[in-house]
């Protein structure tokens, strides 16, 4: 092969691509001339353009430390390309001996949202479509009927008499349905018990979203359109980093934090003191503290998903 | 800066039964959970824009329960806190009147409000110890800040106050 020929593969594909998206040529010429641009690209390892590196990316787990830094390095550039924002993209590892487990004490949420929208700032979720990670519940006092409850409840001034909230966000579970269901390993438990899904390797089936019990993921319908200046710089490779078109994203307990010591940021927005997180792994930790002393419960219990996230009343 | 500026309070004892964690196990863990300190934020700086001596030093305390119908008229109005057996002196210092006094007579700082309100209030005390109630920021597994009692709740009104939400959800569009 001509090292010419090499080198423009990637221009090659992108040229296809820009064809296709003029509704030139044929479905079928177009997928077998980029297979074909593609194969040249794998052979051709001299050629480093970003599209060909793209499609020929690694699973995350199997990404060397070395591919992992031209990764981050490249989402980086790129985002810094459209928005102009300077990203600091990273993938803080599991901590030793720490398993992480989320409380919620129902008698001080008071449905005020501000988890949902902090978490929304964090993890760089968009406002069109709008995606938010927490729905909050709003229910009848003395009833567990949620489908009776409404997420969609717009008040003056909230807690509503005779009414409570339960926020619902991923449970991490430790028996996880939406695993199970991914065909492509795109999303996995890590050791330390969140779930996470590399976005590289989502197709968007979203059979996750249907295996889920609590509506815990959403799917990017659309490229997500999110404002520069809401753009979080700290990100996480598998947790708040942009996510591309097409692809299911979900709560993190944002792992991009917690995993250096710091708090989620629902659980820092909280105004009532209503949420308690920490290491499930130590007695003296606050979440521990609650399931020894007070009455916890977990949604869906009968399901067997055994999650990570309990309610409370105190 | 006053030496209770920041009260550094030992709840250490009650938080961590496990505190005797071997030194070389968490040798071993890195970010083996130390809990070790927890600092209940301060109050008494907010008190200097309006020091209660500015008017107290100039007259006389009337430790009888009365309507207040001039100075602390919101106050006196809107006072919600254990029916009506309650009045200014069970908690403010008649002696000195920026300190609360403790049942036990002993003045206290407003930065310690917690034990007062704890003594009446065991069950949120249990709790706020432990983590459980209130409101803590900082790190997991490192220092922490948690809200004095008084932080959220108003002593003379102690009911959590309603708040105005954010906006509901975006209305789910078929495609």
């Amino acid at each position: 092969m001509k090292k010419d020929e090499a080198s423009c593969a990637g221009a090659r594909v992108e040229k296809l691509v820009e064809l296709r998206l003029s509704k030139d040529g044929s479905r079928r010429s177009f997928l077998k001339s980029a297979l074909a641009a593609a194969v040249t690209g794998t052979v051709a390892s001299g050629c480093d353009h970003p599209f060909v590196k793209d499609l020929l990316q690694k699973h995350y787990k199997e990404l060397s430390d070395e591919d992992k830094k031209e990764l981050f390095q490249r989402i980086e550039q790129r985002t810094h390309a459209w928005s102009g924002v300077r990203v600091k993209v990273s993938d803080p590892q599991p901590l030793d001996g720490v398993h992480w487990g989320y409380a919620l004490n129902l008698n001080h949420c008071n449905g005020n949202r501000r988890c949902v929208e902090a978490c929304a700032r964090e993890n760089n979720l968009p406002n069109d479509p709008e995606i938010r990670y927490i729905r909050v519940v709003e229910a009848d006092n003395g009833s567990q009927h949620l489908e009776h409850g409404t997420v969609n409840y717009d008040r003056e001034q909230v807690p509503e008499p005779g009414k409570y909230y339960l926020p619902v966000q991923c449970h991490q579970c430790r028996n996880p349905p939406c695993v199970k269901a991914c065909p492509t390993k795109a999303t996995w438990q890590e050791p330390d018990g969140i779930v996470v899904v590399d976005y590289d390797w989502c197709i968007g089936c979203r059979y996750c979203q249907a295996a889920c019990p609590y509506h815990a993921r959403r799917f990017n319908w659309t490229v997500p359109s999110i404002e520069p200046d809401r753009i979080n710089p700290d990100q996480g490779y598998l947790s708040n980093r942009i996510r591309p078109v097409g692809v299911i994203e979900k709560c993190t307990f944002c792992l991009h934090r917690v995993r250096r010591g710091r708090y989620p940021a629902c659980f820092e927005a909280c105004p009532t003191g209503a949420r308690k997180f920490g290491n499930l792994a130590d007695p003296s930790s606050e979440v521990r503290q609650i399931i020894a002393s007070k009455r916890v419960w977990i949604l869906k219990e009968d399901l067997g998903t055994d999650p990570r996230f309990f309610y409370f009343y105190a | 800066m006053s030496a209770g500026r920041l009260v550094l309070v030992a709840f250490v004892a009650a938080l961590a039964c496990e505190a005797t964690h071997a030194p070389d196990q968490a040798a071993e863990r890195p970010f083996a959970p130390t809990h070790e300190e927890i600092l209940v934020e301060p109050r008494s700086h907010l008190l200097p824009t309006y020091p209660c001596t500015s008017c107290h030093d100039e007259r006389e305390a009337q430790p009888t329960r009365r309507r207040l119908a001039d100075y602390h008229r919101t106050r006196y109005d809107d006072l919600k806190h254990g029916d009506d057996a309650f009045w200014c002196y069970q908690c403010h210092a008649l002696e000195d009147i920026d300190k609360l006094r403790m049942a036990s007579g002993q003045l206290i700082s407003f930065d310690e409000a917690w034990r007062l309100c704890t003594s009446c209030h065991g069950d949120k005390q249990r709790d706020f110890q432990r983590g459980i109630h209130g409101l803590t920021i900082g790190e997991w597994n490192g220092k922490k800040h948690r809200r004095s009692c008084t932080g959220c709740h108003d002593p003379h009104n102690p009911r959590f106050r309603s708040m105005t939400p954010e906006k509901p959800p975006a209305p789910v569009q078929s495609r």
